[in-house]
């Protein structure tokens, strides 16, 4: 097997196993989030978030900070595509609810405006950098269905950084969240800001699609946000284990999307939907969670 | 038993208030208001029913009353204070339809209730054994702690309502609001939240509003009812309710809407207050407003 060999070869395996701190790093973060975007029903919001990346991928090579491989030029590359996403996923959200225009609608047009911008974004960073010789952007294929080749222990470290962060963020937040994922309509009434928790919501998924894009592409990315949250709802019905669930299915998801990637030489994202696709069949058979969501 | 010289739980003076873009829409004057010139008190201790077809403006009196809703004028006041002020000091629990929950959270009844308990808590400070125990006295009291632990999409209606009740009890209230608390109930379970609204009045001495278009549900377990279709209709014991005035505030045969009606006739509450006898409006038209 190639991946016990990349893993265990000395010369390799600083390289791989820098795939698998990030993975497993994402998984985790992926796993507690997507339980809260399959119950606010945010998966298409999430397509609409990770989409808008692209168009900030586009962006951060054509005004020349996409190409950094220093801290800087990561946090650069990332502030370029979290502009993107937060700006997607609030001016979804806003759409939404203050003009009337349907959610989907919105997205809809956020989701092609952003394929589109990236593109033409690309090619003419693509373009000015052949011309003047500076770092050509990465292949369109990458950016949309993942790479690991570029990824590096420095994008580990991010990833073990951001889930840190968003695992933080949820936890002190947990009260709050949990009454408006609950009831988001009395929040008010009961004392609990639940416009504010909507925001924070999409603020958290916007940073871990973001962090995310890299590993499993903008098409694929959200993947991660809303099958482990399906496949957990189906098989388990307590809170706690239900995020334990997901978060455990992230995981086997993400090692089995990499194996398949290492042993195939396929894009990491492919990889990981089917795995976690596979296991969400499986979740089908069971009947123990209460299904009314996933 | 309530005490006239109180102050009011509950107090509307004239209150009016047309959602915003609804009055540019009106062509005449009020046509865009949802509720117009209410005037409605509460006594401590009292159970009253706020009774009206759908889009008769019950869903704004209770958000007004609520402290959601500003804008409104003529005067409210919740135990004497502004209603924003009194949700602050959770004054007031509030028992939504159902129908709104995100069911398919997979939580159990008492994590509903244990919510509502912690909303407030600083995020450090773990929930500890005196939140378990107002939790538990919370679930006892409506008799949900059979089903404590199980999960909330797994509930009837029935037993959904009582927990919903529980959660607003975990907040300490001194007045209840229940928003149309008998849709898909059936009628034993009609009868259980009667018998529990006059458990929480008598018991605990809270003050209840009940707001629905279901007159068995008021006629059942309420001590007052007063009847809105953007204004108030009448005002007064359920039992002096005629078909004409029910007639009147739901523009239908009575009988066909309700079938053959039976009121509980409650003693009627003696109420000295001169504002309490009938506010006739002069107002027909529109309806269909809110």
């Amino acid at each position: 097997m190639r991946t016990i060999e990349y893993l265990f070869t000395p010369e390799l395996a600083s390289t791989y196993w820098a795939i698998v701190v990030a993975g497993l790093a994402i998984a985790v973060f992926a796993g507690a989030l997507s339980v809260l975007v399959v119950v606010k029903r945010l998966a298409f919001i999430g397509q609409g978030v990770s989409h808008a990346a692209f168009g900030g991928v586009g962006l951060a090579y054509l005004i020349g900070v996409g190409a950094g491989s220093d801290l800087g030029g990561r946090f650069a590359l990332l502030g370029v595509l979290l502009a993107f996403s937060l700006a997607a996923a609030l001016g979804i959200a806003w759409l939404g609810e203050r003009s009337g225009a349907r959610t989907d609608t919105a997205i809809g047009i956020v989701l092609a405006v952003s394929m589109a911008l990236g593109f033409v974004l690309l090619r003419e960073a693509g373009a000015r950098a052949a011309a003047t010789g500076s770092p050509a952007p990465p292949a369109i294929e990458g950016v949309l269905f993942g790479s690991v080749v570029t990824v590096t222990w420095l994008d580990a470290w991010i990833a073990v950084g951001t889930a840190a962060l968003l695992l933080g963020a949820m936890f002190l937040a947990r009260r709050p969240m949990l009454f408006w994922a609950f009831d988001e309509r009395v929040c008010e009434a009961f004392g609990a800001p639940g416009a504010k928790m909507k925001i924070l919501l999409l603020c958290l998924l916007a940073i871990a699609v973001v962090v995310t894009v890299k590993l499993a592409g903008v098409v694929l990315a959200t993947a991660l946000f809303v099958l482990p949250g399906a496949i957990s709802l189906r098989l388990a019905d307590r809170l706690w284990v239900v995020i334990g669930v997901s978060i455990v299915a992230a995981v086997v998801g993400v090692l089995g999307g990499l194996v398949i990637s290492f042993e195939s030489n396929l894009q990491v994202g492919p990889g990981v939907v089917l795995a976690l696709a596979a296991m969400y069949a499986l979740s089908m058979l069971t009947g123990v969670g209460t299904r009314r969501l996933a | 038993m309530p005490n006239p010289t109180q102050t009011p739980a509950l107090e509307f003076v004239g209150v009016s208030y047309a959602y915003p873009g609804a009055a540019v829409a009106g062509t005449k004057g009020g046509v865009g208001e949802a509720i117009r010139g209410v005037t409605l008190d509460v006594r401590v201790g009292e159970r009253v029913g706020i009774l009206g077809p759908n889009g008769g403006g019950k869903s704004t009196l209770l958000k007004i009353a609520l402290g959601l809703l500003d804008g409104y004028e003529g005067k409210v006041s919740v135990f004497g204070r502004p209603p924003s002020v009194a949700r602050r000091e959770g004054l007031v629990g509030y028992v939504p339809q159902r129908v709104e929950a995100e069911l398919g959270l997979p939580v159990s009844a008492r994590q509903v209730v244990q919510m509502a308990a912690t909303v407030g808590m600083p995020a450090w400070r773990p929930s500890g054994a005196r939140v378990r125990t107002k939790v538990d006295e919370c679930l006892s009291m409506v008799g949900a702690s059979d089903f404590a632990s199980q999960a909330v999409g797994k509930l009837s209606g029935g037993q959904l309502q009582r927990v919903m009740i529980a959660r607003a009890l975990a907040r300490e209230p001194r007045m209840l609001m229940l928003d149309e608390p008998t849709v898909g109930i059936d009628a034993a379970g009609q009868q259980r939240f009667s018998a529990l609204i006059e458990r929480l009045n008598k018991g605990l001495g809270l003050t209840i509003v009940v707001v629905s278009h279901d007159l068995r549900t008021i006629a059942t377990s309420c001590d007052r009812v007063a009847c809105l279709r953007r204004t108030l209709h009448y005002h007064d014991a359920p039992g002096g309710l005629t078909p004409a005035v029910l007639a009147e505030v739901f523009s239908h045969d009575i009988e066909a809407v309700f079938g053959e009606v039976h009121i509980d006739a409650h003693a009627a509450a003696d109420c000295h207050d001169p504002t309490h006898h009938h506010h006739h409006a002069h107002d027909h038209g529109g309806g269909g407003q809110g």
